[in-house]
């Protein structure tokens, strides 16, 4: 029909139009520095020398760095454990502050609070919780008569305490949660209350299928985020004990900065790209089975 | 051009709100002044005495003006960052890993041609100079400072025994160090390490606390036993010689075997200033320290009833000196000779209260040597009686410079190799000569030699 | 985690009767009693800041650690906070925030409008590159972006820290268009196409439909942008050099150096910056109620 046609091109008039500033930003900040990067990669060049060119020479080199393997080893285990601990407690906490309880934006800011408190702050807090004789931990765990750990100081416990201390990490992750928790159509909930289904229904029926979106966000962009890990490492454990927490983009710093090798630093930075690229794609591929959008076949 | 018009016209809108004016680092000022930039890191305490001292710079000269660059952390990421846009300070300290790198790659001034000039900068501890070539001198290390004994007086008296010596000549032995540690480690219930019923999981007091994982703080060991970190060549490890065993399997016994010092994580710390020195005596956490001397300025700070005492030694009683990093001229500075008269007056204890304070140590010979000049920086409530013997003559007479501003490619080697392999010591789990021995052929292949050494 | 709870079915049922007093009552009690435990843990840090603050740095690191300041170290917020111009860079931060905040909403609001509600050929290509730029440790492109800057000759102003948010695609802003694509794909498409046949603009779809429908997912952009520039260090370290234009967080830093930490200074000063923050969530949270998205809808 013409009419549709005309609509069709109004649409990808201002289609254009409404992402431009998001892609003149990309065009103009993002993408050159990138493009640089990826140049980089290609030489032998310490900052404030003249760089060389070596062609892949900086990816074979990867290839047979012993820290590059230990390096994607401790930050694959760090994020198979933190992304699905994070989005588990983040959803449970969002749906416990989504109740109507006297207090609510009380309650809902402490719950915020670990997310504000500066990374200082925090590290000196969770080094007295891991101290092995004094600890929070190992007192609690010594009072229930169960044996006691070296958590961050101990090589094997090392990635596993962290990813317990990233849970308190929760609350942008929850916040949002909390966001896609206020789309859910009420009249939803009442059509299956109707039908005699209780809580379990209405959270298995309509709350999750709903909220795919969000938790689809949030998964791609913990997943994007937790492979860039470097704080914790970098406040906290300095890569040990014995490159225990020797996250990638940790590494990956230490080369660029403290070595200045921009060149091998950029190499590394762009087979990160690459892992992470590859999985979110597949995330993406994945969603079309289990993200829900409205009409989203018609668009 | 039409990308930095876009750019110009947004940014034009934050410009007004903002009431920002477009910076330029040196360069010539309005009135045909020199402007020099200095960079620099440090507490607000070390803030304050920079500020004082670039002051000071500008009335000594007029027509000159110092315009500080504070940065507080980060230092190295702005630093490459300045170096990659071409937009160096024109003077400024610069961290131990870059700056014979920085040299080499010509980024900064060759001092050497002005020590004829400036007879003050000829007359600096011949171990304060960072050589990286013959008569090639990319500057000096901001400050001396070295690694001492320190202790809690009420600790000592508590346990009725004598405190560590303030002299050289008559410093403890290893052995005498860890007899001490025994009497002065507690647990909870008063019980020493040699006693039945002790619980090492529950001390109140260690005896003594030695960084493993900090060269400074072993290096003086190690060459005082004989080793050292690698041969004349400065191209084969020698941490896996019997006397460099002897000091790290040393190390590690006080934590595990005589359980004297604290273990990872047990003085709830992470590096070796969490939290810190003084909150560790005062708080009697530990009795004996080893640290640096700069630990001097949080001592007077937080009133901590300490005494200070030289290392243990091995065969000879050495301390490890010359720990900070370097401070340099920019090559790419515009005015080089104002640079390098800034450069002297920045660490001249004439100018700067850091020294008056206890946090530097001097570079110049004459403050360790001619007694006024001595007093000129000691003889105040700042410096305890015993500074003379136990910091200035020591330091003098037994200070062995720092490795790592002495070993190429230090700062690799340590991410790499050398720290995983202290940490593994630290933990415990392998003694000391199994850990080196795996390590030591690793360092090997990463070993580019001594950095140069000249006589100026 | 209530929600998971399967009460009786009955309990499901909208209208309340006398005889689900007593379940209705215990699961409110269990609602408390989970936020009350879940408050212990996510309070601690922040708790543990503030009884920092007030401590000597004697007192902040005795083992076992102690919970009461004794004595009460008032003076570490009024010497803190003395000791630099926290007020100068208080007004810098304000600046930068609020300029972010507006320039981040708007555009990054548009694109995903653009994204998600438009058609247009090559927009799924143009979002996924967009979203690759989030992907490239930035370790590596900071240097190039610097030099960029400079040659622009904005080094020593906010713009850099600044202007970028208004290109929404622009660093991690892309997650932001992305969260919202995600919100507004939740809302009926039949909107639009009602709205198209009545002949209005995209634009008016936007502004008039989606932006009000999608008001916590618009507080959620605002909240996380604020704190992020307000707790940006790397930014204003490398953009600014005159002490003058400073930000709170180059002040926080100046109480740790290699040599010296005063920790009662930087738990007072830290405790004092995190404040306006907390207050700001206090009052936006408020957005996230139920009803805000989709009531005006169902009618």
């Amino acid at each position: 029909m013409a009419g549709m046609s005309g609509q069709r091109r109004m649409e990808r008039r201002w289609g254009l139009l409404m992402a431009l500033p998001a892609i003149l930003g990309f065009v103009i900040f993002t993408a050159g520095p990138m493009v640089a990067s990826l140049a980089f990669s290609l030489t032998d060049w310490q900052v404030g020398g003249t760089p060389a060119f070596v062609g892949l020479g900086n990816y074979t080199e990867l290839a047979g760095d012993e820290l590059f393997w230990t390096s994607l080893g401790a930050t694959t285990y760090y994020t198979l454990g933190a992304v699905p601990l994070v989005l588990i407690v983040s959803f449970a906490v969002a749906m416990l502050l989504n109740q109507k309880v006297r207090g609510l934006p009380l309650w809902r800011t402490i719950f915020y609070l670990p997310t504000l408190v500066p990374a200082i702050a925090n590290v000196v807090l969770w080094i007295w919780i891991f101290n092995p004789d004094f600890g929070l931990l190992n007192s609690l765990l010594r009072q229930a008569g169960l044996p006691t750990g070296q958590w961050v100081y101990d090589e094997a416990m090392a990635v596993p305490s962290l990813i317990v201390m990233s849970t308190w990490g929760f609350g942008n992750t929850m916040v949002i949660f909390l966001a896609g928790l206020q789309g859910v159509p009420r009249h939803l909930y009442e059509a299956v209350s109707i039908d005699g289904g209780g809580a379990w229904r209405r959270f298995w029926h309509v709350t999750l299928p709903m909220m795919t979106p969000t938790i689809f966000y949030n998964l791609v962009v913990g997943v994007v985020g937790t492979f860039q890990v470097f704080n914790q490492a970098y406040v906290m454990t300095e890569g040990g004990p014995n490159n225990a927490t020797l996250f990638y983009v940790y590494y990956l710093f230490r080369m660029a900065f403290r070595e200045s090798e921009m060149g091998y630093a950029s190499a590394l930075a762009w087979v990160l790209f690459m892992i992470i690229v590859v999985i979110t794609f597949l995330l993406f591929r994945n969603a079309r089975r289990w993200v829900y959008y409205e009409m989203a076949g018609a668009r | 051009m039409k990308r930095r018009d876009l750019f110009r016209m947004g940014g034009l809108a934050a410009l007004g709100a903002a009431g920002a004016a477009c910076g330029s680092s040196g360069g010539t000022g309005a009135a045909g002044s020199t402007q020099l930039q200095f960079m620099y890191w440090g507490s607000t305490f070390e803030k304050s005495a920079i500020e004082k001292m670039l002051k000071a710079f500008e009335q000594s000269k007029p027509g000159t003006t110092v315009k500080p660059l504070f940065t507080p952390d980060e230092y190295d990421v702005k630093l490459n960052s300045l170096i990659a846009g071409g937009r160096t300070p024109d003077l400024g300290y610069v961290p131990m890993s870059m700056s014979f790198r920085l040299a080499e790659q010509g980024n900064l001034v060759n001092l050497f041609p002005y020590l004829d000039k400036y007879p003050q900068l000829a007359g600096y501890l011949p171990d304060a100079y960072l050589w990286y070539g013959q008569d090639r001198l990319h500057g000096v290390s901001t400050a001396n400072e070295i690694e001492l004994l320190w202790y809690s007086k009420t600790a000592i008296a508590e346990a009725g025994i004598s405190p560590p010596p303030a002299e050289a000549a008559s410093a403890w032995s290893w052995d005498q160090l860890v007899d001490n540690a025994y009497k002065l480690t507690v647990d909870q219930n008063g019980r020493h390490p040699d006693e039945s019923g002790f619980d090492p999981g529950q001390v109140r007091q260690f005896g003594v606390s030695v960084s493993i994982t900090y060269a400074a703080a072993w290096y003086g060991f190690l060459r005082g036993n004989g080793a050292d970190f690698a041969d004349e060549a400065g191209r084969k490890c020698l941490l896996d010689t019997p006397e460099a065993i002897e000091v790290f399997q040393n190390l590690q016994d006080l934590i595990y075997k005589h359980r004297v010092a604290p273990g990872p994580g047990q003085l709830a710390a992470t590096g070796d200033d969490v939290p810190g020195t003084n909150i560790l005596l005062k708080t009697k956490r530990v009795a004996m320290v080893v640290d640096g001397h700069w630990a001097l300025l949080d001592m007077n700070e937080s009133k901590v009833d300490y005494g200070i005492g030289v290392l243990p030694k091995y065969a000879e009683p050495f301390t490890t000196s010359q720990v900070a990093g370097a401070s340099s001229v920019f090559a790419g500075s515009k005015h080089v000779e104002e640079a390098v008269e800034l450069f002297a007056f920045h660490i001249d204890p004439r100018y700067v209260d850091l020294y008056k304070q206890g946090l530097w140590m001097p570079q110049e010979k004459k403050y360790y040597e001619d007694q006024a000049a001595i007093d000129s920086w000691t003889r105040n409530d700042a410096h305890p009686p015993e500074f003379r013997t136990a910091v200035v003559d020591y330091g003098r007479d037994h200070g062995v410079p720092d490795l790592r501003n002495r070993v190429k490619n230090l700062s690799a080697i340590s991410s790499d190799v050398l720290t995983p392999a202290l940490q593994e010591l630290e933990s415990g789990k392998r003694p000391a000569a199994e850990i080196l021995k795996a390590a030591t052929p690793k360092i090997t292949g990463m070993l580019q030699g001594w950095q140069h050494t000249q006589e100026p | 985690m209530t929600a998971v709870r399967t009460p009786p079915r009955r309990a499901g049922r909208v209208a309340p009767t006398a005889g689900l007093r007593g379940p209705r009552r215990f699961r409110k009690a269990l609602l408390y009693l989970a936020l009350a435990g879940g408050a212990v843990p996510t309070l601690l840090p922040f708790v543990w800041l503030l009884r920092s603050a007030l401590m000597q740095d004697t007192q902040m690191f005795v083992a076992p650690p102690e919970w009461i300041p004794s004595p009460f170290q008032w003076s570490n917020f009024t010497e803190a906070l003395t000791a630099q111009p926290f007020w100068l860079y208080f007004v810098n931060t304000v600046i930068i925030a609020v300029i972010s905040v507006v320039g981040t909403v708007l555009t990054c609001s548009v694109a995903a409008f653009s994204f998600s509600r438009l058609r247009w050929r090559g927009r799924n290509v143009a979002f996924a590159v967009l979203l690759s730029g989030v992907m490239l440790p930035y370790a590596v492109t900071l240097i190039p972006t610097f030099v960029m800057w400079q040659e622009l000759g904005a080094l020593d102003t906010f713009v850099p820290l600044t202007v970028p948010s208004w290109f929404a695609g622009a660093g991690g802003g892309v997650f932001n268009v992305f969260l919202l694509r995600q919100f507004f794909l939740t809302i009926p498409f039949e909107l639009d196409e009602a709205a198209y046949i009545d002949g209005a603009s995209p634009w008016r779809v936007f502004w008039t439909i989606v932006m009000p429908l999608s008001k916590p997912a618009i507080v959620v952009v605002t909240i996380f942008t604020f704190i992020g520039t307000w707790n940006d260090f790397l930014g204003p370290l490398l953009y600014l050099n005159d002490e003058e234009k400073y930000t709170l967080s180059l002040g926080l830093a100046s109480f740790q150096s290699i040599y010296l930490t005063q920790w009662g200074y930087l738990m007072a000063a830290s405790a004092a910056v995190i404040a306006p923050i907390i207050a700001l969530f206090f009052f936006l949270q408020r957005y996230f109620i139920e009803g805000v998205t989709l009531t005006g809808i169902k009618n």
